[in-house]
């Protein structure tokens, strides 16, 4: 049993939430280090070493080639092992906004039991046509077997993306991910009771803020280990980030609804690895 | 799927300028030249260059040929692609995917990438040529059109013209004042007679000469690489001639008749030098890259802002992208090495919505907002760092050129684990120089001199360029590292001057120091030696580097694939030596080099300038008015751009840009608690009102700092601890047969200066970096353009907890009151330029908004951000353009909420005046019924009055005793606030 697990938040080519997301951990009681993917390419560092995988958000590479693309490469190429026997271990690994497009990109979203790095599905331009940074409300799936999201409702967080519509070639894949409960997380209507947002539809702009298909926000692997989505709790984890701050009570405590998926996370480490 | 790309360019075409095409779609090209094989490629195609879930990809084919694809003959095909020699981003990203699949491609590999656009049902009178320009700009790409079914042109690949080596010239200096002159003119180097006489005087003297020769440099003469380094060295972008000059200043008003040895000096760095002796807290002011402020015990924040105006006129999107990622470089480059955490942007346009001519050469406003907007928009998005506060501003006269105002915040550890204070530079001689990062190229030669020189027909494509944020984001890593671990003993940005200007001002600390120019990668081969030293090519620093750290330097630079090159040494021999291999092309003196530019002499001469007074119209409700208000450029919701730019990345932005329930509502300043975990704030702010300058550039000045002081009290800001940013754009204000106003353009600036001191002492906001653009022209004679004199105020500080601190949205159950006095000051106000514009009146001329008595503004700032602090307020919204009217329906659209207010109270302004006049120093505050004595108890003393009421309807109705003069619903102010600068072109 791990008391204090250890994360390594993946750095470089143009990641730029390491920082935060790094610290979101520390707040949720691990450990974590920033770790540039070259350290893990090289073999000087190995995967091995850690409990828990962050890939943040960014530009990796510019988004050029199709977001996540070619850092997607990186790790599908020369990662390759050490990606496969950390999830064989059981160990966690998120994929915030960039983070989730390599990881689909890579072909370990929605990926299969054993991974086999291939791409399934895609995030593309939103059909908007804009880069855009407004709040959004997500729902999470009870019966998902996703670890990171155990016991969480609903959130409210930023999306921060230009290319955040997800799509899958068919009806066909989408039904078997959805029978499988790997439809973590979507958008809803903010106005609906929480609980009762999600729906198959794909909500209307800004409500679901890129077109996505069933307005899905996120979705994990069919063990639950591997968890991407493009919005990002760790810019909601403390009180003051949400853009209603001013019209609420100040509150002493300062961590925020955001925190709960990382603190997920670092307790199933904790009971788990 | 849809086609998200070519959908983009159909609404965008739709929104400006009203054309609906049926469809256009959109593919996606590389051209690759590499030792792989066609056949090999297209094996793997779907794993680089496309993405086989959502696009069909084809190699050595064109999809146009495909009829599964594309089953009719397009009406008009463009393609688009690069000029050879232009920064191609995603080609380069894309060969760098290409050498992760195939890693023997070859050293000599390379991709150039293009896209094709094609349109269905294009109306008639389309013409396709005048399509490709609307897609393109000439100067740095290349468009190939078809049209009616005609087969579509293939792009080919261009590869970079070589250039031919020419080696260093000698210039004959002992010619005539006449062709002194011709030799600046023709050669670019942007140098006066006086300054050309200096330089020919030092080739005179006896032992400079024997010095040369000793070298084996011309005795008697400049190499070309001496001239263009001085030339870069003392050009007005570098040296600021014209706040360091000698002014004769005459005030016909009163009579004055003065001499000022250098405005910088005695209105901006000495009082800030005296107010450094009273604070602990300012570390580093002037002499670096940006001025630096302690914020805690363990860390210290700093700031810069720059402009680029020229290159953003020529290519909105390049030139805003090299600005957004320069000013971060200027802060990377600060002490030891800052770490951006915040962008802020103020941009000045010419009218999206004009109609009139265009003078040659220059693009519509809309697309310079485009253009700009995007390149900024990349820039930070793609480097990570939020951009927290901005504004945009509209007015005829930027057409001629756009201000483009980039700032950035920088935040450093005070101390590194080493025990070095990181806002000190500490280079030793013997320190090796690298220069890490980009390469050098031929484009960005002479950016520093043609920013100093006004925009013609001729200005030169070189002086663009395209910025390339990941690179420099991987650098900013790199260097973050090599700072933390103790590697780094001196640090600058290559901008303007390139390397001659870098190395040359480090060489200042230890008096010397030698470059080999031979050493310097370039990205083409050919380049001369003076090119090398000054181009300006983007995405580099130099870095010094103690002889014992240099394998460490090196590793960490091969781990983040970071380019590093070893390409001088500091020395201590008093001269700035330059050799390329085995010769030495420059040797000049370091204090000549730096300190030899004379001094300018100027004339100054103040006229009070005559404008037609604003008079009125006699109306029957004032609701139109404010309908319309709304709805000005000026003023209006710049949501669409604003939500494009990443302000959250960090996870620190406590104030958002958009505020209120709906999350739309306008924010005043940015706040972030850059320290995850702690509450522990910095407030960032910015003022600029440009059009006060018609009637007087000094209340111009004064009103742009109150605006940065206002905007950040409404945060709750720490005003015991503030440090503001002199930001001047000016058209050319030296008197010449090309500008004969040039002596009332400098009396203009030496009123705005003098009013920035009195404010800035008034207030105790010591400025800290600065900095100016003195040519905003365009054309000459008849035709010739000025901006607006122009000064942009950025302000940061402290904030002692970001939970603290108000928005401008209503909360319901709220008493509202104004801070500050309305007076009867209409001049050059928003309401006066929209009525002379619709004929409805005259002229904009009176009392422009001043600041008599700034102490008192104080006095009140300091209580209400005490009642902020306390959280007893936690709604204000500071008073600008247009004046209490627009800023309480800015609150109820925040809100969603309505309001009754009584503009009726003390003081002697008219109705126009308390509605919509734009007097200083007011802010209006919404308080809780339960906080109401405590507020009034702490404001006590301080100018007060109570306006009224949020009430439980969803209308605004204004007061004037009796008289309603204002009803309005918040639904139509919503409509008519977003409506006007949405430019979306409808339909997502």
């Amino acid at each position: 049993m791990v008391e204090t697990p250890k994360v390594a938040v993946l750095f470089g080519f143009g990641i730029n939430c390491d920082r935060e997301t790094a610290a979101v951990f520390e707040l949720a009681g691990a450990t974590s280090e920033r770790v540039h993917v070259n350290h893990f390419v090289n073999g000087d560092r190995d995967l091995s070493e850690f409990h828990i995988l962050a890939v943040p958000g960014g530009f990796s590479f510019g988004d050029h080639l199709g977001s996540g693309r070619l850092l997607g490469n990186r790790m599908r190429f020369a990662m390759r092992e050490q990606l496969s026997a950390f999830v064989a271990a059981g160990k966690p690994i998120i994929g915030i906004c960039n983070g989730f497009q390599v990881l689909v990109k890579t072909g370990l979203l929605p990926g299969k039991e054993v991974p086999d790095f291939e791409q399934r599905a895609s995030l593309t331009l939103n059909n908007s046509g804009r880069y855009e940074d407004r709040w959004v409300t997500l729902e999470f799936d009870p019966e998902s077997p996703c670890i990171w999201t155990k016991g969480i409702t609903r959130i409210e967080c930023p999306v921060r993306h230009g290319e955040g519509r997800f799509v899958m070639p068919s009806t066909v894949d989408l039904d078997s991910l959805d029978s499988n409960n790997q439809i973590v997380t979507r958008y809803v209507d903010p106005s609906t009771e929480p609980g009762k947002g999600i729906t198959d539809e794909t909500l209307p702009f800004p409500i679901c803020p890129n077109g996505s298909i069933r307005s899905i926000a996120g979705i994990c692997d069919p063990t639950g280990l591997v968890f991407g989505l493009m919005p990002h709790p760790e810019a909601a984890y403390a009180t003051f980030l949400h853009p209603h701050h001013t019209r609420n009570e100040v509150s002493e405590e300062i961590l925020a609804e955001g925190m709960q998926i990382f603190r997920n996370a670092v307790e199933y480490a904790q009971a788990n690895l | 799927m849809r086609d998200v790309r070519g959908d983009s360019v159909k609404r965008q075409l739709a929104a400006d300028h009203s054309i609906n095409i049926d469809s256009v779609r959109s593919i996606v090209g590389f051209l690759i030249d590499s030792e792989i094989t066609s056949e090999e490629v297209s094996t793997r195609v779907d794993d680089v260059f496309a993405d086989p879930i959502i696009e069909e990809s084809a190699t050595d084919s064109l999809h146009l040929d495909n009829p599964t694809l594309f089953s009719e003959s397009p009406d008009i095909t463009v393609t688009i692609g690069f000029k050879a020699g232009v920064t191609d981003n995603p080609g380069k990203a894309a060969l760098d995917g290409f050498r992760t699949i195939f890693p023997e491609a070859g050293e000599d590999a390379r991709v150039s990438t293009y896209i094709t656009y094609v349109f269905q049902g294009v109306p008639n009178e389309v013409d396709a040529d005048w399509l490709s320009k609307q897609l393109h700009n000439g100067l740095i790409e290349r468009a190939l059109y078809s049209t009616n079914g005609e087969k579509s042109p293939e792009i080919e690949y261009i590869p970079v013209a070589a250039i031919e080596y020419t080696p260093p010239a000698t210039i004959d200096l002992e010619i005539s004042d006449e062709d002194l002159i011709k030799l600046s003119e023709e050669g670019l180097l942007a140098l006066n007679l006086e300054e050309m006489q200096t330089i020919q005087a030092h080739y005179r003297d006896p032992e400079v000469r024997a010095s040369r020769a000793a070298v084996g440099l011309p005795e008697n003469a400049p190499t070309d690489v001496e001239l263009e380094c001085l030339a870069q060295t003392w050009s007005e972008h570098c040296k600021h001639k014209i706040f360091a000059a000698h002014i004769h200043h005459v005030d016909t008003e009163t009579g004055e008749d003065t001499e000022i040895d250098s405005l910088f000096k005695t209105h901006i760095m000495n009082p800030t030098l005296e107010m450094k002796d009273e604070v602990d807290w300012l570390l580093s002011v002037f002499h670096d890259n940006s001025g630096v402020i302690a914020w805690d015990d363990e860390w210290s924040i700093c700031m810069k802002a720059e402009t680029h105006n020229s290159p953003s006129a020529l290519d909105p999107y390049g030139g805003a992208m090299t600005g957004i990622v320069g000013v971060n470089r200027d802060i990377l480059g600060t002490g030891l090495g800052a770490r951006p955490i915040a962008n802020t942007d103020v941009f000045c346009f010419g009218p999206p919505d004009w109609e009139g001519d265009l003078p040659d050469n220059l693009f519509h406003p809309s697309r310079v907002l485009r253009g700009v907007h995007a390149g900024v928009r990349v820039g930070g998005n793609e480097s990570g760092i939020p951009t927290v506060n901005g504004a945009i501003v509209f007015d005829d006269r930027y057409i001629g050129k756009p201000l483009v105002y980039c700032g950035t915040i920088g935040m450093m550890p005070r101390r590194l684990a080493d025990g070095r204070e990181s806002h000190e530079k500490n280079p030793q001689p013997g320190d090796r120089v690298y220069m890490v990062g980009g390469r050098v190229g031929y484009d960005g030669i002479h950016g520093a001199t043609f920013s100093s020189l006004e925009l013609t027909e001729e200005s030169p494509s070189s002086a663009v360029q395209i910025g390339d944020p990941i690179t420099q984001k991987k650098m900013v890593d790199m260097i973050l590292e090599a700072r933390d671990d103790g590697l780094i003993t001196c640090i600058t940005d290559n901008g303007a001057g390139g390397l001659s200007s870098s190395i040359g001002e480090m060489a200042e600390y230890t008096n010397g120091c030698k470059i080999d120019l031979g050493k310097v990668p370039l990205k083409q081969s050919g380049l001369s030696s003076w090119e090398i030293l000054v181009s300006e090519s983007q995405e580099r620093m130099t870095v010094a580097v103690r002889e014992s750290d240099v394998p460490a330097f090196e590793k960490l630079a091969n781990l983040h694939e970071v380019e590093a090159t070893w390409v001088a040494d500091f020395t201590n021999t008093g001269q700035f030596h330059v050799v390329h291999d085995d010769d030495t092309v420059a040797s000049l003196p370091i204090e000549f080099l730096h300190d030899g530019v004379p001094q300018l002499r100027l004339e100054s001469e103040w006229v009070k300038p005559v404008n037609t007074p604003f008079t009125p119209p006699s109306v029957s409700s004032h609701t139109p008015l404010l309908m319309r208000m709304l709805s000005r450029p000026n003023i209006a919701s710049k949501e669409t751009w604003v939500r494009q730019y990443d302000h959250e990345v960090i996870a620190q932005t406590a104030l958002k840009p958009f505020v209120g329930v709906e999350r739309d509502g306008p924010g005043d300043a940015g706040l972030l608690a850059p320290i995850h975990g702690s509450t522990k704030g910095l407030v960032v702010s910015n003022g600029i009102s440009p059009r006060y300058s018609d009637i007087d550039a000094g209340a111009m000045a004064a009103a742009a700092v109150d605006e940065a002081v206002r905007n950040a009290v409404c945060t709750g800001v720490d005003l015991s601890k503030v440090a503001g940013l002199d930001n001047f754009c000016w058209p050319d204000p030296i008197e010449s047969k090309k500008t004969p106003d040039g002596r009332f353009k400098l009396a203009q600036l030496v009123r705005a200066n003098r009013e920035l001191e009195r404010i800035c002492r008034a207030y105790f906001v010591p400025c800290i970096s600065g900095k100016d653009s003195m040519k905003n022209d365009y054309g000459s004679g008849e035709n010739k353009i000025s901006i607006p004199p122009t000064l942009l105020f950025s302000l940061f500080g402290d904030h002692p907890d970001v939970r603290y601190t108000t928005t401008s949205d209503l909360k319901p159950g709220e008493s509202l009151y104004l801070v500050g006095e309305s007076k009867q000051e209409l001049g050059a106000s928003e309401i006066s330029f929209m009525l002379k514009e619709s004929g409805e009146a005259d002229g904009i001329g009176g009392e422009v908004p001043q600041l008599p008595n700034p102490e008192k503004n104080l006095g009140a700032y300091k209580a209400l951000t005490k009642t902020i602090q306390s959280g007893i307020v936690r709604t204000a919204h500071d008073c600008s353009e247009g004046g209490v009217a627009v800023a309480i329906a800015e609150m109820c659209i925040g809100g969603r909420c309505g309001a009754a207010i009584d503009v009726d109270g003390p003081g002697d302004a008219d109705l126009w005046g308390r509605l919509w006049g734009e007097s200083l120093g007011r802010i209006m505050v919404g308080v809780k019924q339960n906080n109401r004595a405590e507020f009034l108890s702490m404001m006590k003393g301080h100018s007060l009055t109570y306006m009224g009421e949020t009430i439980d309807s969803d209308t605004l109705s204004i007061w004037d005793g009796d008289d309603l003069v204002i009803e309005a619903p918040v639904e139509d102010m919503v409509s008519a606030w977003k409506g006007s600068l949405d430019m979306t072109g409808g339909e997502q």
